[in-house]
């Protein structure tokens, strides 16, 4: 037996390696799931720019941009209230934190409202999944695959919000748990500020530009 | 507003002012006669630089530790580059059905 053995016997626990990362497993568990999620998106986006680039006849339906705009004024400015929420709850005030989370989850449902107002208008204008009346019909699927995966992120999102607002409120979650879903939330407002040029703007009709 | 809630406020009302601005400038490329690839890097540049405030401030990965942050980054990067590998085929798809030349 070596020496190495021998002392290692001696001493009940071996000496472990510092956290390299060193941050709460569950932020951890965020940030991976936001790497994930990452991919996805990107996945989605690759496949769109592929198809868009692929076709010379891809349609150029927005006329108008501007309920896009406001949306998109608002999912930023929840961003912000989400921060004001995690700053209040990293300073005690209990009240404020929960106060700013449920002004975010309100954002995100008129946000919410507001996106599916815009797919109304693209359905009554006939855009299905399979067909539309302006060009190759991969335009309607690619559409309410990328903007719907945001829309699923965005309503999960809203959720979460509220309920980590109640349970915060009510003493079983703290401040950790306001950044875990604060980052979660940061992120689906950043994917839909890729969504938004690559989507809508870069489509936009040209007599509209 | 506490105090509570303005301690540490300044800097990402300063950051989404950035945000709204280059949102707005997006907005204003979108609107003006410009079209193909210098649309596509304007607008690219664009959600880039967002990202970057999202991410440091917004997200606080900048205050993680720096370890953390080149995990995060570089495998980031990492897909996003390799997924760049779609394009050749696409463009051998646009000029097939352009020219009905070349492998369908």
């Amino acid at each position: 037996m070596s020496e190495a053995h021998v002392t290692m016997g001696a001493h009940t626990a071996a000496p472990m390696e510092a956290p390299p990362f060193a941050i709460p497993s569950k932020k951890l568990a965020m940030w991976l799931f936001v790497m994930a999620d990452v991919m996805t998106f990107a996945a989605c986006v690759a496949a769109y720019a592929f198809t868009r680039n692929a076709t010379p006849d891809w349609p150029r339906p927005f006329h108008s941009v501007t309920a896009v705009a406001v949306m998109t004024v608002i999912m930023l400015t929840s961003g912000l209230t989400m921060l004001i929420a995690l700053g209040a709850a990293k300073a005690g005030d209990k009240a404020g934190a929960f106060r700013w989370m449920m002004i975010t989850a309100v954002a995100g449902i008129i946000f919410t409202l507001l996106h599916i107002r815009d797919w109304m208008g693209m359905i009554d204008q006939g855009v299905g999944l399979l067909h539309n009346p302006w060009g190759t019909a991969a335009f309607g699927a690619s559409f309410y695959a990328i903007t719907g995966f945001s829309l699923l992120h965005i309503s999960i999102g809203t959720i979460a919000l509220i309920i980590v607002a109640i349970r915060y409120q009510g003493g079983r979650y703290n401040a950790d748990d306001i950044e875990i879903v604060s980052i979660f939330w940061q992120f689906v407002g950043l994917v839909w500020l890729f969504i938004v040029p690559v989507v809508y703007l870069m489509n936009q009709t040209p007599a509209a530009r | 507003m506490t105090t509570a809630e303005r301690h540490g406020i300044g800097k990402y009302v300063a950051v989404y002012i950035c945000l709204l601005v280059i949102t707005a400038l997006q907005f204003v490329i979108g609107y003006q006669n410009i079209q193909g690839t210098q649309l596509v890097v304007r607008m690219l540049t664009f959600a880039i630089i967002e990202t970057l405030l999202v991410v440091l401030f917004f997200m606080n990965l900048g205050s993680e530790k720096p370890v953390f942050v080149k995990f995060v980054v570089y495998f980031m990067l990492f897909v996003l580059a390799t997924m760049n590998y779609i394009w050749t085929d696409s463009f051998r798809l646009l000029l097939f059905r352009l020219t009905k030349v070349g492998p369908s």
